[in-house]
């Protein structure tokens, strides 16, 4: 998967932090201990722990843990604003980590650019200004560079605010200033740094959708660090999951979702709403009987919820099909176990038609959630295997992982 | 004059009082709690045994004595400095660049005419405060301050003093710019610039008048180098704390963008410390004004040498008068450097600059045409009414009140109860003894680093060969300290709980804090007859504002959460004070204790020419009578007691204070 | 060209002292330089790069000592200068000892009333000549030790210093302690005080008053509240006009008695005050130098003047105006014969 299709491609890094750093990612002694015990032994805490992972051309990765799992440290590694203590980085392809300050400066400039969760605008300068500033210190000129400016600030919405100073602005526009400032020097990848943390949900929301739209019409590489499991789930095409500086999970959402890596994932992913994220090709079985003519037509990638939507309209199991070729069907049972959380050979089948029309089982959702899936086959796979292991429903085209996955 | 008020003490902690870091302060504790008991207990044993045991003062075998060394390098200095290349090629130019340059302002302001001044401050002020109708406000102040020079009938010594002023502000702002760039960026350059401000901030300025005047004689030069000397430790503290107070978030940010060092320090950095620089460069202007007395002394002329001629012929109301101009000069520069500070950088718009030059060039026109001198039929003499208060006032303390005694009483029974017993303990007490008492005292408040520095400086006075002179300022500067501090921390906790008290000492602080030292000086003696109780009163006036200022601010700050939850629980006015702010302000409340010991070190030569004696009266003579060696030991005897007791007030995990001296 | 009063020319090689700039030019200049702005001030930074010091106006720079009855000195011969002899004067406040410095740097061109500096004497006029004599002021200075005279006329053998002893718990204050209290002049001024009370075995400490500022107002306030005290005065002090002191007589002023300044054990001497110029000045000095030299009064007219200034509040230029003109016949016999 490396190569040139993949953004950053990342190798081994780790970032230590402390005395003597640059000891601990070579001792195996060491590297063998939690990230508490190394701290007892050495006074080091590491960050970032012998993280691998590729970003490729075009996604939106997400960067996902809480507090003190070290993806704020992960994703200033990947422009050296924080150096990295051992690893491997390369950007498409050219080693990150052999530049010079200058060629770093240039690829700081015009090929990655970031934004930050507390925004980091010069109190002193215009919006027009801050959204200028980088290409200002590109040595743009500066009719030429407002001009740009005036183009951006348009695109995030905020025309008619460029006299205005970040101070006089909502937290909400003062991000899409930083976000247009990013934009300004139109880079390869933007790196995103909890950009929406410190607002209020209802902004946060829109920024979200912001971003999503960005994405959608220029199709710009992302990484986005973020602590809030929704807005991972809703902005990624895939999500790294990091606990103590290390990746426990990496997948698709629904991977993250539906075959959770360990119960740290599982309890992170419990009160998720899966018929959002769970497409209704996972709740498919082959079509019986003349189900394959009747019932509402979903694409493979609708999700459970509207999948459950068409079934409790039409009272017949919903037909899934990919360019006019019947893949198969979702009945509320299986639909039912999804929601549920359990596999969907867990559902009951003792009666594959019975249900139809009795779409309400009592407590079943509740039981779903509450208990920890059983033994189920995801739940018994080897830790860091979970995500590389090939999703059973034929029709998803995403999804599996062959990146080497360090947990 | 906001500024000023908040000015000193901000200066004075390079962070603000109450927010010693945590850290520092658990360690200070840690330390604290154990030992201070076993501490106490030893001293309370080891220092009476010792007084009893040995007759006090240094060993005579560790004293050096370096005035005749001193002398004789002044007499070099005399007969040497019109040959001498160093003086030939280097400070002969550096000292007709300044004669130069202050005259050539001076002569500016006096071409421009009184009008063309005062038309100029008004506008710039008016700019400096937005141009706008915020900018009103420090326009008038402007105009009346100045103008109030003039009714003062001093226009033509505010112009001599303002030249001057301007002049070593520029240097000093500059200079001051230039090692607070070091500072900020370079953590080396801090480390070194650390000690050599907070010695600066404990030296007197009499101790650097001596051998300017060596090298440069009377006159302008050495009255502008020493006035730039003391003005800019401000400029350079502002300008290293605002680079390195620059918001991390945004000098990431400007990193993820690219940008070469230079580019952060010019977009960022510098912009982002525009309220530092602002403030520092409004610290330096009142620094300065507070040296335009002590600059006359050594020959430069305007306001300072009004002061000081008024004084001679004890005419108290002169002085006054001449004081209250530089306190108005002091008001006008601090209202226009604030509102520009206030302003927050928003630019002034083109048409209000088109206003404010057309404004200033047409008063400058007409001012010049008008010609430079204040009519003498617009003047008031307010003098001859103040010189009435002041004899009624000093007649009726001074003796015979009923009762309560009288001045010259208190005077008398404060030397014989108190000042006498302490500087006999004190002289009694074998050398080891203070220093080992030192050292048990620095540790506990302070550091191990703390505890040397202050040793080294007491064993420094010692080999100075001036251990009972410093015994016998000693004394009095424990005693002023010790009234300033009762008095401050009272009136402190007053201001802090009652804000009409606030409100009502604020000017009258402001003014203090401006006024020449010298004008009250009379009056004290007058009151309380020329002594060490003279000198412990003028130390005491001169150090309370900021005591009570840092107090109060201490106070103000506890968080109103824990007040209100002490409130709640029905907790009495003291139980609040004692069990809420008093805890929640002590760091503050020490950083106010070191202020205390501070300033009241500066004004010890102030103390000598009332009758203080001992180092301060050394300088003085020094300085007065030629006798360089003696007053230049002296000087350093007081700046290493200055560095002793900074150290013994300065508790540890906080960086070490910024104030100014004398 | 006007005539060049004031040279700062060092006295080798024509190299210029530190700061000898001048530093008032005629007002009109000063204008004209001012108004052009920028203009002026790189015409200054040119005259710096050559001009290495002369003067080219009529200025005479003088010194204003600390005590009025010199103070006054200086105002009525500045007032005679820039009113007869069409100069400006430059009036400088400073220290004794310093004045002396800054004359012979040139800075200032006469002091006119000095109690006597033995030392910068030898340094100046005997050593590098950059200080000549420029006669004797008229008046004759007597420093000695005093007490009120209602002290001296309630105990009259008090003013014999063999009796002191005998006296000092009169004069004792907290200050003292123990011993009596003598009160010390400003620093700067000329005095033995603590030599004598060693030698002649005065149980009496020396308490410094400070500057002469803070002495004058402690003695004016002991004085009106009748308390008893001894201290370092002088004559001609035109407090004297206002406060009957009485001297305390000391062992008798013999020649070289006061060699030794740690031995000294007599009684001050009389001093004729002398006046002093800088080595240029006097040389090219013309009118003004020779008005200078020819400036002579007595105790009483400086005394007279120092009471307006001092007593009577006038500023010192008022107060010489005021003398001036009521005793023309004074000061012309001062004035270069043409």
């Amino acid at each position: 998967m490396d190569g040139h299709d993949s953004v950053f491609s990342v190798r081994g890094l780790w970032k230590v932090f402390g005395p003597k750093a640059a000891r601990v990612p070579g001792d195996p002694r060491l590297t063998a201990l939690t990230t508490a015990e190394i701290r007892e032994r050495t006074g080091c805490t590491v960050a970032v722990r012998d993280v691998s992972f590729d970003v490729r051309r075009g996604e939106v990765f997400v960067v996902m843990g809480l507090s003190g799992s070290g993806k704020s440290t992960l994703v200033r590694c990947l422009t050296r604003l924080i150096e990295p203590t051992a690893g491997e980085l390369a950007m498409d392809g050219e080693d990150v980590l052999a530049m010079d300050p200058a060629r770093l400066r240039e690829l700081r400039r015009h090929r990655a650019a970031m934004v930050f969760q507390h925004f980091g605008l010069l109190p002193h300068r215009t919006v027009l200004d801050n959204v200028a500033y980088g290409l200002e210190i590109q040595g743009v000129a500066k009719g030429e560079r407002r001009a740009r400016a005036r183009e951006v600030i348009a695109k995030v919405g905020l025309a008619g605010l460029e006299d205005r100073r970040p101070n006089q602005l909502s937290g909400g526009q003062q991000q899409r200033v930083g976000l247009a400032r990013a934009l300004a020097a139109d880079p390869e990848v933007l790196l995103f740094d909890e950009p929406f943390s410190a607002l209020d949900p209802l902004i946060r929301r829109d920024m979200q959708e912001e971003v999503a739209r960005l994405h959608q019409e220029e199709g710009r590489t992302m990484v986005f660090i973020t602590h809030d499991l929704a807005e991972a789930l809703k902005l990624g095409d895939r999500i790294a999951l990091m606990r103590d500086g290390a990746i426990v999970q990496l997948g698709t959402p629904e991977e993250i979702v539906t075959r959770p890596a360990d119960d740290y994932v599982r309890d992170f992913v419990r009160d998720v709403p899966r018929e959002q994220i769970v497409p209704v090709s996972r709740a498919m079985r082959p079509a019986i009987g003349d189900e394959a003519d009747r019932g509402t037509v979903l694409a493979p990638d609708a999700t459970v919820a509207e999948g459950v939507a068409a079934v409790a309209r039409d009272g017949v199991p919903a037909r899934i099909e990919a360019d006019g070729v019947l893949l198969g069907v979702v009945d509320h049972t299986r639909l039912l176990a999804v929601v549920a959380g359990l596999a969907p050979d867990e559902a009951n089948y003792a009666d594959p038609d019975a249900g139809t029309g009795a779409l309400a089982i009592p407590g079943m959702r509740e039981d779903g959630v509450d208990t920890d899936a059983g033994p189920g086959a995801d739940a018994d796979a080897p830790k860091g295997k979970a995500a590389t292991t090939p999703m059973d429903a034929p029709a998803t085209g995403q999804g599996t992982d062959t990146d080497p996955v360090t947990a | 004059m906001s500024t000023v008020t908040t000015s000193r003490p901000i200066v004075d902690g390079e962070r603000p009082p109450g927010h010693t870091d945590a850290p520092g302060r658990r360690r200070t504790r840690r330390l604290v709690r154990p030992s201070t008991p076993m501490v106490l207990l030893a001293l309370a044993l080891l220092l009476p045994t010792a007084a009893l045991l040995g007759g006090g003062g240094w060993p005579q075998a560790l004293r050096v004595d370096l005035v005749p060394a001193l002398d004789s390098f002044a007499d070099w200095v005399v007969d040497n400095r019109e040959t001498h290349p160093v003086f030939l090629y280097f400070l002969l130019h550096l000292s007709n660049a300044a004669t130069d340059s202050v005259a050539w302002v001076h002569d500016l302001l006096t071409a421009a005419g009184w009008a063309g001044v005062l038309t100029a401050a008004t506008a710039l002020a008016w700019y400096a405060g937005g141009a706008g109708r915020r900018g009103a406000g420090p326009a008038l102040i402007a105009l009346g301050s100045l103008a109030g020079c003039g009714f003062l009938g001093l226009w033509e010594q505010a112009t001599e003093t303002l030249a001057l002023m301007l002049v070593s502000v520029v240097v000093a702002v500059v200079l001051g710019l230039l090692l607070g760039l070091a500072g900020g960026l370079s953590d080396t350059a801090q480390r070194i610039l650390r000690p050599v401000l907070d010695t600066m901030q404990v030296l007197p300025s009499f101790a650097y008048l001596l051998p300017l005047v060596l090298i440069f004689g009377i006159g302008t030069p050495s009255a502008l180098i020493t006035t730039v000397i003391y003005a800019m430790p401000p400029m350079v503290r502002m300008t290293t704390l605002g680079l390195r107070g620059a918001d991390p978030a945004v000098l990431e940010a400007s990193r993820s963008l690219g940008s070469t060092s230079w580019q952060r320090l010019w977009t960022a950095r510098l912009p982002m410390a525009r309220p530092q620089l602002l403030l520092g460069l409004n610290q330096t202007i009142m620094m300065a004004l507070s040296m335009v007395v002590i600059a006359s002394v050594v020959g430069a002329g305007g306001l300072g040498e009004s002061v000081y001629q008024a004084l001679k012929t004890r005419d108290f109301g002169q002085g006054l008068t001449a004081g209250l101009a530089i306190v108005l000069i002091a008001v006008w520069l601090d209202r226009t450097t604030a509102a520009a500070g206030a302003r927050g950088g928003v630019p002034v718009g083109r048409r209000g600059t088109g206003l404010v030059l057309v404004a200033a060039g047409g008063g400058l026109l007409a001012g010049s045409s008008a010609g430079g001198e204040w009519p003498e039929a617009v003047t008031v003499d307010i003098a001859a009414p103040l010189n009435t208060v002041v004899d009624w006032l000093v007649g009726n303390l001074y003796q015979d009140v009923p009762v309560l005694g009288g001045t010259s009483v208190w005077a008398g029974n404060f030397t014989s109860w108190v000042l006498n017993p302490l500087n006999n303990g004190l002289q009694a007490l074998p050398w080891w003894s203070l220093l080992l008492l030192a050292a048990a005292v620095a540790l506990l408040v302070g550091t191990w680093r703390g505890a040397s520095t202050a040793v080294l400086a007491l064993s420094c006075i010692g080999v100075l060969g001036i251990w009972d002179k410093a015994l016998y300022t000693l004394s009095q500067v424990l005693v002023a300290v010790a009234l300033t501090l009762l008095l401050g921390f009272a009136i402190g906790i007053l201001a802090a709980r009652v804000r009409t008290v606030e409100r009502l000492l604020r000017p009258v602080f402001d003014a203090m804090q401006t006024l020449p030292q010298f004008i009250y000086l009379i009056p004290v003696v007058q009151l309380f007859n020329a002594g060490r109780v003279a000198a412990i009163t003028a130390a005491a006036v001169y150090a309370l504002p900021a005591v009570v200022r840092v107090t109060t601010q201490g106070l103000k700050q506890v968080s109103p959460a824990a007040l209100e939850v002490s409130r709640s629980l029905g907790a009495t006015t003291w139980q609040q004070i004692r069990d809420v702010q008093w805890p929640l302000a002590r760091p503050a409340l020490l950083v106010a204790a070191n202020q205390g010991v501070v300033l009241v070190l500066a004004v010890v030569v102030i103390g000598g020419l009332v009758g203080g004696g001992a180092l301060g009266f050394d300088v003085v003579k020094g300085l007065t009578a030629g006798e360089l060696g003696t007053g230049l030991i002296a000087g350093a005897g007081i700046v290493c007691l200055g560095l002793a007791l900074d150290k013994l007030t300065q508790p540890a995990g906080r960086p070490a204070l910024t104030h100014h001296s004398h | 060209m006007p005539i060049t009063v004031r040279l700062g020319h060092a006295p080798t090689a024509g190299r210029p002292p530190l700061g000898s700039r001048p530093r008032a030019r005629s007002r009109r200049t000063r204008t004209t330089l001012a108004v052009t702005g920028a203009l002026a001030l790189l015409t200054i930074s040119a005259c710096g790069a050559a001009e290495t010091g002369g003067g080219d106006s009529r200025t005479v720079s003088l010194h204003t000592p600390s005590w009025v009855g010199a103070e006054v000195n200086t105002a009525v011969a500045a007032y005679l200068l820039e009113h007869e002899l069409g100069y400006e004067v430059k009036t400088q406040q400073m220290d004794e000892t310093p004045a002396w410095d800054a004359m012979s740097q040139g800075k200032i061109d006469a002091i006119l009333e000095d109690w006597g500096h033995p030392q910068e004497e030898k340094r100046y006029v005997q050593g590098n000549k950059s200080v000549v004599p420029a006669g004797e002021l008229g008046v004759t200075g007597h420093i000695g030790w005093f007490v009120p005279k209602y002290l001296a006329d309630e105990k009259p053998d008090i003013t014999d210093y063999k009796n002191l002893n005998k006296y000092a718990d009169v004069f004792r204050t907290p200050e003292s302690g123990a011993k009596g209290q003598f009160i010390k002049g400003d620093p700067s001024y000329v005095s033995h005080d603590n030599a004598l009370i060693k030698n002649l075995g005065l149980n009496y400490k020396p308490i410094e008053a400070g500057a002469e500022a803070t002495h004058l107002a402690q003695l004016e306030q002991l004085y009106k509240n009748k308390k008893p005290f001894l201290t370092y005065w002088w004559t001609p002090q035109w407090m004297n006009a206002t406060m009957d002191l009485v001297e305390v007589e000391l062992p008798p002023h013999e020649d070289g008695c006061d060699a030794d300044k740690k031995e000294v054990a007599c009684a001050y001497p009389d001093v004729p005050l002398k006046k002093w110029m800088n080595a240029d000045f006097a040389k090219e000095g013309g009118d003004a130098a020779e008005f200078l030299k020819n400036f002579k009064w007595t105790t009483e007219q400086q005394n007279l003047v120092a009471k307006y200034v001092a007593a009577d509040k006038m500023t010192a230029a008022k107060a010489a105006e005021k003398w001036v003109k009521e005793n023309e016949s004074v000061w012309k016999a001062w004035l270069p014969k043409k």
